[in-house]
């Protein structure tokens, strides 16, 4: 036995549930940190679109001439160069168009010398226009006259979804009180600080190599492909650093192609990069819907049914918005225990905007429904039947094991322990009926205080054939890690809990493990950083992967120390005997000492994790995430009723996170999903006239800033997931999600009018509290 | 975005003065206003980029023979940190604290604010109702000539003023107000920080035993340009503030502001808004 064991002991310590510091942090915050955006590669040429700027109009003509005359231009582009070239979920969409349909459509590309040489050809292309009436919702698109926006889309109906479960007739019939209302939900974009960018660079071989901020690599070289008319195995993706995503990454856009197609032509690398307005302007945004919500309710507080039927505007093109009922229709069937469900959706082309992923996808924008109609119920059956306000959501939440008419199976369910932490840390049931007393007298700052609660898949959501992820993990001579991981870190943190997770297997420290994620040559298959999936479905691979190599050396030790593998361990750099800690060697000398022998035993593992989920399928009857989970937010505000100014004191959040796993990365989580949903709720909004966007600036596009942040307790309810790694279950959507609906409960708490249309911006607010007071005196 | 063909930085007001009178040149101080204008591509260079920021004497906060003047060179923040405009022109300070956010208030200068002649902007409403004039200086016959302009006959639409294009802003200037002057400032935006004006408002004058006298009030974002409120000063002026008063006041502003629809606020907002403020900072000088 070597000297330097003797006498050493090392405890058995867990770094599960601790904070571990997110590795690029430092860089990031002194600016150290090469982002895609600032990334130059010799030879590199600047590409620049030219975006139609108006909302549907025939091409008569195209002069490129000027442009490309101009000195420092290599070649111009426009769709007569790109034939045949399709793209998008229904491949409704195209790099270049020969037609326009929407204000941002690619109707030209430049490549040249500098950014500024681009800008100045761009502005040289003469295209001739004539303009066509438009379809600027999805009502006008449905009408009998209206301009057929897609060819191949016969009366501008786009996707359509539908479930259906119970006998609804029956179920109105067994109501005592139907609600039944009309939610609009706005427009509103990811507003990513790294402005939209990709690089392309073609070899002699035609092998494509694309920088690309994209959250699913993998996937992205099927959908790129067909946009260049090459095989997707050849080309590569390279995520070099990127300034968020949110979901706005999550589907190929033209201005990826065109980047690819300018390189491919110039025999350079191209990149193209937008600037702020162009990101306003060209980026995907979130679905916007009309949900027409009915629900049911006995007078003894039980949910009967719920009826939503959800009228989408597509946009011009179909990216991933429309997908969203995917998503909303889990929210309407399994947000409580609902027996009767009639879902619809229809999406319908227009001459708007369209939408992609976005956080929350799709439950942001029906829990701002299905939490409202909670709240109506409670305040009726509070008001008529004396009803606790709690004991009404704890009636109708469900329990462990119970599986929901799509067949959600809710193996571990705390949204009760989430009700009633949130209600007893708030003291919301004293505050809701002191604020209920106070709403009718004199007086100009009002307080309110809200409760709401969703539901979300937090183990993956099977959507696609798999969702797994592969992990290859080695260990070098030093005892130095490598992970190689599918996933994707796009700034969620996936880079600290892979370390995390490793170290805790294998008893290094987390700063020697390093993660190779970012070269689709090299990770093996993910599907994405989405749907709140990657700490569970990576994490579980990471433990796999770790496990794996630790069962190598523990058999390698055993053999070595005369005991069996299972009475080893490996804390804090050694193998150590498990029962008392005491170490039999250090680590990296094992590892050495596997390695140089005749038949080397060197540590490479790997690991192709797949959830024990099903596939979502056509019927939308399946378990289609290996977990699910809730939280519960309450918000506290204070109402100017002159202004209509709406502050967020306080949120309480209790929310079933399975078991935490890297503290602060979850912290985090929280907060930066709860500021988007406040933006969502209450100042966010993209304007549009007629097809045109009226707000592309930060200026007048209003993300909540610092001190509007309210103060957050957070209540991590640990229902231990029994197929999440350690217990955990994805966590973060559901911040994004959950507080808008309690936020606009709690303005109805202070003021006593809903608002069914967010956002709640004071202006809205104060009209509607003046147009209440007209009409009351 | 057109050519710079020269850029030059004088040390001394009368070189900057010469090159003003010698041709085309774009003025810059903090360039706060300027950047987003030019990159926004709503105004292009002239052939001269003045950057005025080393002119020596325009950065300086002076009281002097009951005159308090301030250089234009003088940023927001130096504005919010100083205690003798705490003491004589609080409102000011006021103001500054509501302005955009630390890095702009730290390179915005009260010279660009002015020039810019936004109707919106936020040091414009505090110097209106402290009365204040702005010294304009150009070069004719091989000297400094300058004249001084009553602020509230300086505007003449958005962007738009009576200062010729070869004059520099070197100062404003307004009389130490009197010992029970008061003043307040208010501005509306869906958010606490790095907002643009809906609409902002000013209200001041001398307060004794209840008494308003010599009323100044000023509106931002309701008009072509920021403007004094003639019916509002009427409502008040000599009046004893009580509710009544204070309720003429707000219907009188009200009736002075003539806002338009835009997409931060529709004329409706605006004007409620207007009504809403002058009631609740009139409301702040009775509890004074
Ligand atoms: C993010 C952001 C937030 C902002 N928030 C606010 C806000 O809350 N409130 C507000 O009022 N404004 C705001 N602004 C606008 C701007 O900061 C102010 O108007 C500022 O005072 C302008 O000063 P500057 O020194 O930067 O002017 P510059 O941009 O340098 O100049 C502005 C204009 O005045 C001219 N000029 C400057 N100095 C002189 C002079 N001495 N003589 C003659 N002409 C001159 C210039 O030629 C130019 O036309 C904001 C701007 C930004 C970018």
């Amino acid at each position: 036995m070597a000297e330097d064991v003797a006498f050493k002991h090392i405890e058995k310590t867990s770094l599960i549930g601790k904070r571990i510091k997110k590795p690029d942090a430092p860089a990031k915050a002194i600016g150290k940190t090469r982002y895609i955006n600032d990334m130059v590669l010799p030879q590199m040429l600047y590409g620049k679109i030219l975006h139609a700027g108006r909302p549907h109009a025939e091409i008569i003509s195209i002069d490129t001439s000027e442009a490309e005359k101009l000195a420092g231009v290599h070649l111009v582009i426009t769709a007569k160069d790109t034939p045949d070239l399709k793209l998008g979920f229904v491949k409704d969409n195209a790099p270049l168009k020969s037609k326009v349909l929407c204000e941002r459509d690619e109707v030209a590309a430049v490549a040249a010398e500098s950014e500024a040489i681009a800008a100045a050809a761009i502005k040289l292309i003469k295209v001739s226009y004539k303009d066509l009436p438009g379809v600027f919702s999805a009502k006008d698109g449905l009408k009998k006259d209206a301009p057929q926006i897609q060819e191949n889309f016969p009366g501008n109906k786009s996707l359509k979804f539908k479930f259906k479960h119970g006998d609804l007739a029956e179920a109105e019939a067994g109501s005592d009180i139907i609600l039944d209302h009309v939610f609009n939900v706005h427009y509103v974009t990811h507003c990513c600080m790294g402005t939209s960018c990709a690089i392309a660079d073609f070899d002699h071989n035609g092998k494509l190599t694309i920088y690309s901020q994209t959250q699913y690599p993998y996937n992205y070289k099927m959908d790129l492909a067909p946009a260049l008319g090459i095989d997707p195995g050849d080309i590569r993706v390279i995520q070099p650093t990127t300034g968020g995503s949110f979901g706005a990454k999550l589907d190929v856009y033209p201005y990826e192609p065109v980047a690819a197609i300018l390189a491919q032509k110039t025999g350079r690398p191209v990149k193209v990069l937008f600037d702020r307005e162009e990101e306003f302007i060209n980026s995907p945004t979130r679905q916007p819907a009309a949900i027409h919500l009915r629900t049911g309710c006995t007078s003894d507080g039980i949910l009967t049914f719920r009826s939503a039927d959800v009228l989408m505007d597509n946009g011009a093109y179909t990216s991933w918005g429309p997908t969203v009922p995917v998503i909303m229709m889990r929210t309407v069937s399994g947000h409580y225990r609902v027996p009767v469900i009639d879902f619809k959706a229809q999406a319908v082309y227009s001459n708007n905007a369209y939408a992609g992923s976005f956080r929350g996808y799709g439950n942001v924008q029906m829990t701002y429904a299905t939490a409202q109609h909670m709240d109506m119920f409670a305040e009726e059956l509070s008001e008529k039947h004396g009803m606790d306000p709690i004991e009404f959501h704890l009636k109708n939440a469900q329990k462990s094991g119970e599986v929901t008419p799509q067949k959600s199976y809710l193996r571990e369910c705390v949204l009760a322990e989430c009700l009633t932490t949130a209600a007893a840390a708030s003291d919301y049931v004293n505050k809701h009926k002191t604020y209920t007393e106070a709403c009718t007298e004199e007086g100009r700052y009002k307080r309110g205080i809200g409760l709401a609660s969703s539901i979300h898949n937090a183990g993956g959501a099977k959507i696609h054939k798999s969702d797994g992820c592969g992990t290859i993990l080695k260990m070098d001579d030093y005892a130095r890690v490598t992970v190689i991981t599918g996933a994707s870190e796009i700034g969620q943190g996936i880079d600290a809990v892979i370390s995390q997770i490793v170290s805790e297997e294998l008893g290094v420290p987390p700063e020697h493990v390093t993660l190779v994620n970012n070269d689709s040559d090299i990770g093996p298959w993910d599907v994405g950083v989405h749907a709140s999936r990657t700490t569970f479905i990576a994490g579980n691979g990471a433990k796999r992967a770790a496990i794996k190599a630790k069962k190598q050396i523990l058999a390698a030790a055993s053999k070595q120390a005369n005991v069996t593998a299972e009475e080893l361990d490996l804390r804090g750099g050694y193998v150590v005997q498990d029962k008392d800690g005491a170490a039999v060697i250090r680590l990296d000398r094992m590892l050495r000492q596997m390695h140089f022998q005749p038949t080397p035993d060197v540590v490479m593992v790997s690991d192709y994790y797949e959830p024990n989920s099903e596939l979502e399928g056509k019927d939308h009857i399946s378990d289609h995430s290996a977990a699910y989970s809730h939280a519960v937010h309450i918000a506290e505000v204070v109402v100017d009723t002159y202004t209509g100014e709406v502050k967020v004191e306080k949120v309480t959040m209790a929310q079933d996170v399975g078991r935490v796993i890297n503290r602060m990365g979850l912290e985090a989580q929280m907060e930066g999903g709860l500021a988007f949903g406040l933006g969502f709720a209450l100042s966010e909004e993209m304007i549009f006239e007629e097809g045109r966007l009226l707000n592309p600036s930060f200026r007048d596009y209003k993300v909540p800033t610092a001190p509007e942040m309210p103060e957050i307790e957070m209540h991590f309810i640990e229902s231990d997931c029994e197929e999440g790694p350690y217990g955990a279950k994805g966590i973060a959507e559901l911040p994004t999600i959950v507080i808008a609906p309690a936020i606009a409960n709690a303005v109805y708490n202070a003021t006593g009018i809903r608002f069914l249309n967010p956002p709640m911006s004071p202006e809205k607010v104060a009209r509607a509290i003046w147009e209440k007071k007209q009409a009351d005196s | 975005m057109s050519e710079i063909e020269r850029y030059i930085a004088p040390n001394q007001l009368d070189d900057a003065l010469e090159a003003l009178a010698g041709g085309p040149v774009t003025i810059v101080a903090g360039a706060t206003d300027l950047t987003p204008q030019i990159t926004g591509g709503k105004r292009v260079y002239k052939a001269t980029l003045m950057n005025i920021q080393h002119i020596e004497g325009l950065n300086a906060v002076t009281k002097k023979d009951g005159k308090i003047r301030i250089g234009s060179l003088v940023t927001v923040s130096e504005i919010r940190g100083n205690p003798m405009l705490k003491k004589h022109g609080g409102i000011l300070c006021q103001a500054a604290n509501h302005f955009a956010s630390e890095q702009i208030r730290n390179a915005a200068t009260i010279g660009g604010n002015i020039c810019n002649a936004s109707p919106a902007g936020d040091m414009i409403i505090p110097f209106l109702v402290l009365g204040a004039a702005v010294e304009l200086a150009r070069w004719q016959d091989d000297r400094i000539e300058t004249r001084s302009v009553p602020l509230d006959e300086f505007f003449t639409g958005p962007g738009r003023s009576v200062a010729r294009d070869d004059e520099l802003l070197t100062a404003v200037i307004f009389d130490v107000p009197p010992e029970n002057s008061i003043g307040f400032f208010r501005k509306s935006g869906p958010r606490p920080a790095l907002e643009i004006s809906t609409v902002s408002i000013g209200i001041g004058g001398d307060f004794s035993d209840g008494t308003l006298k010599n009323v100044r009030v000023a509106f931002g974002a309701v008009g072509p340009t920021a403007l004094r409120g003639k019916l509002t000063e009427a409502a008040l002026e000599g009046k004893t503030l009580n509710q009544d008063v204070i309720q003429a006041a707000a219907l009188a502003a009200r009736q002075d502001v003539s806002p338009i629809d835009d997409i931060r606020a529709t004329k409706w907002y605006r004007t409620h808004l207007i009504g809403v403020f002058t009631e609740e900072l009139l409301n702040n000088v009775c509890q004074n």
